[in-house]
């Protein structure tokens, strides 16, 4: 049983997709796949991710890699933004997020324009 | 010595330099603007008529040796589109070298006898009032070619094109770029309209011969120039090669779109299918694909950051500079339309008339909407421009902004505060950015509410970080920490590194201080910048304006926006919560 998720790569990452710098493709991944599975067919380093969507809902922010352990659904969209790209805080304060990227960013401080994770 | 200030009356076609008032000499930029705008502008003027007036000021640093992306001109008065107070800003070359000349503002007012235009030369000998019938009807392109052919030393041309002339209400203010594209603008609330009332078609500094910077205390400015300076090489926002010099401004396309934050249609979707098609990514292609225009470019001299791009034709010739994210949204996803070159056109087009590209977009997607056109109109749109440029009754309708279309074509989504139209981020999805919205004193306005980090802002440990709690401090020290900014003449977008790290934060705030001479460190910015917020929130009370103008549009109260199907309901009390200070002495 398999699950198909169109995945939108920004950036470097978009040579993996075939783009130079947006690239749109359909991945087929099993059931009850999580991000980390994704990122592993898509041969994706976490460390080179900046801002990750699953369906609009933000899911990362670069340097906190709060997403690897996130489901992922048959249809659903993610979007991955290569290292780099910038989102400044107030332009984003208040979006939906998952509960773990909430929780990361708590921990952390959230407001911020970039990130590092505690050691 | 002491900046002065130098008065221009058009009446009386008088130019007089000043020496600078005590109340007046510790401001720059924005601060400066509404400072003099508080003393000498009737809150309750008629922003076209003769008691208005336009202030023009460069920043505090601007002009000073190597100082970092240091050129921006402050540009004030009352907005014929917002009727609040205003303070547009631009880059280009205007603001190195207003303070090269020793120039702490312009104030010009008054209003011509006769229906005179004129065009203003300044140098190191004077001012001189020379007639501007040559220059009468035409696009600002034509102007800055003109301007640049009679002035040789490559001045600062500040002008208006045919929509300042008719004293349009979405009429922006040009300043040239190092180019001379007219492609820097002034552009938010009408400014354009008030040089236009002052029978003004362009202004040209030419600082050749002097240079009056002064630096108080050299070591200081010099150590917090190198820790801003690293500041902004080092963070991830603005450093070399970084998504904003490779991608522009525009590079947040495609992230607002995967938000489900992108206004689209007028302002009734969070994402638009179309949206990578003009996003930086696209923008970056086309230009390697073409061989012509550039990205990484930058608007006024000094500028390390660089994220200003030049968009090329098919053949590799210019269409317009720039794109920036702003334009491509209003211009783009919020009509439907997914064509860069149409909204490069169309942005040659705002370049040249003098309009500004958030308004006018949102404008032709009000037109759309009212059934004028259909989304997605890219030719349709384009020729509306033109309407504008020969003055016809539809031009002036389209060209005095979002609200004036909205009344003709009978649209009751309206997406204004204050009379300003949104900009490119849905304060539904992005809650936020609602609140500076709301309670700006500019109108809806996006740069007015830049970060700051709560352990910089001394408000770290108070706020409930990511919930409603402290939304009303966090969207007042973020207020007034922008103001102080835009009183610096650095780029807003400095703000990204020093907003994050505190020895860039420290080091910017040293540079004001050596060159200024005025005692004060990062520790001070807050205070002034609630400062320069008090005295543009008491001028807009005097205007007219309370706590009921502080509010999003009714329909963005129950209509759910896509993908996220949400709407705006943060309460009134928490709005008003922002600026309650004023008069209740807290905070």
């Amino acid at each position: 049983m398999t699950i198909t998720i169109e995945v939108a790569l920004y950036g470097r990452l978009a040579q993996l997709g075939g783009g130079k710098h947006i690239a749109t493709i359909n991945i087929e991944l099993p059931r009850n796949s999580r991000m980390k599975d994704l990122f592993e067919q898509l041969k994706v380093n976490p460390t080179e991710t900046s801002y990750i969507f699953i369906n609009a809902v933000l899911s990362d922010v670069p340097g906190l890699n709060a997403s690897q352990e996130e489901e992922l659904h048959d249809g659903d969209h993610v979007g991955i933004f290569s290292l780099g790209y910038m989102w400044p805080y107030q332009y984003r304060h208040g979006m939906p997020m998952t509960k773990s990227l909430e929780k990361a960013m708590n921990e952390f401080g959230a407001i911020h324009h970039t990130y590092k994770k505690k050691a | 010595m002491a900046r002065k200030i130098l008065r221009i009356n058009m009446t009386e076609l008088k130019a007089t330099y000043e020496e600078m008032p005590e109340k007046w000499a510790r401001w720059g930029g924005r601060g400066m603007t509404s400072a003099i705008t508080f003393d000498e502008v009737d809150p309750t003027c008629h922003p076209l008529g003769p008691n208005n007036k336009l202030v023009i000021a460069p920043g505090w640093v601007s002009g000073s040796p190597a100082a970092p992306s240091s050129g921006r001109t402050s540009f004030g008065g009352k907005s014929p589109l917002t009727g609040t107070i205003k303070e547009a800003n631009s880059g280009g070359l205007s603001s190195q070298k207003l303070a090269k000349m020793g120039i702490g503002a312009i104030i010009l007012e008054g209003t011509p006898k006769n229906g005179d235009w004129h065009m203003i030369y300044i140098n190191k000998d004077g001012v001189d009032f020379l007639p501007a019938n040559d220059l009468m009807g035409k696009g600002m392109h034509e102007v800055d070619k003109i301007l640049w052919e009679r002035f040789p030393n490559k001045p600062a041309v500040i002008g208006i094109g045919q929509a300042g002339e008719m004293k349009l209400s979405n009429a922006g203010i040009s300043v040239n770029d190092p180019e001379n594209n007219p492609g820097r603008y002034a552009g938010r609330g009408g400014m354009g309209a008030v040089l236009g009332a002052r029978g003004v078609k362009a202004i040209v500094v030419d600082d050749k011969g002097v240079n009056a910077i002064e630096i108080v205390d050299e070591e200081l400015f010099k150590a917090g120039r190198r820790k801003l300076t690293d500041s902004i090489q080092a963070h991830d926002l603005t450093k070399r090669d970084g998504a904003l010099n490779s991608y522009g401004t525009d590079v947040l396309m495609n992230i607002i779109n995967e938000a489900g934050g992108l206004p689209t249609r007028n302002f009734s979707a969070g994402q638009f299918e179309g949206a990578a098609k003009i996003s930086g990514e696209m923008i970056a292609e086309m230009v390697e694909k073409r061989g012509g225009g550039m990205t990484g470019h930058a608007c006024h001299p000094g500028c390390i950051i660089q994220c200003s791009n030049i968009y090329p034709d098919e053949d590799g010739s210019i269409i317009a500079s720039p794109i920036e994210y702003e334009t491509a949204f209003a211009l783009g996803a919020n009509c439907g339309i997914d064509d860069l070159d149409y909204v490069a056109k169309m942005t040659y087009e705002c370049n040249d008339i003098g309009l500004d590209t958030i308004e006018s977009g949102n404008t032709v997607a009000i037109a759309m909407e009212g059934g004028l056109l259909e989304f997605g109109d890219k030719v349709g749109a384009l020729k509306l421009f033109d309407e504008v440029r020969q003055g016809t009754p539809m031009g002036r309708i389209f060209g005095q902004g979002v609200e004036a279309t909205a009344k003709a074509f009978g649209v009751h989504r309206v997406p204004t505060v204050k009379g300003q139209s949104m900009p490119a981020y849905e304060p539904r999805a992005i809650k936020g950015i609602g609140f500076t919205y709301a309670t700006s004193t500019m109108g809806a306005d996006h740069t007015s509410g830049y970060t700051i980090a709560p352990e910089i802002a001394g408000v770290g440990g108070k706020v409930d970080q990511l919930t409603d709690k402290g939304k009303a401090d966090l969207s007042l020290t973020f207020q007034a920490a922008t103001a102080f900014i835009d009183s610096t003449g650095y780029c807003l977008f400095i703000a990204f590194p020093i907003l994050d790290i505190p020895e860039g934060w420290a080091g910017m705030a040293e540079t004001v201080a050596g060159v200024t001479g005025m005692k004060i460190t990062g520790e001070d910015v807050i205070p002034l910048g609630k400062e320069i917020l008090k005295m543009e929130r008491l001028f807009n009370e005097r205007a007219g304006f309370n706590e009921q103008d502080d509010r999003l549009p009714e329909f963005m109260r129950y209509e759910v926006l896509p993908p996220h199907n949400v709407v705006w309901d943060t309460s009134d009390e928490e709005l008003d919560k922002v600026y309650a200070w004023v008069h209740d002495g807290s905070n």
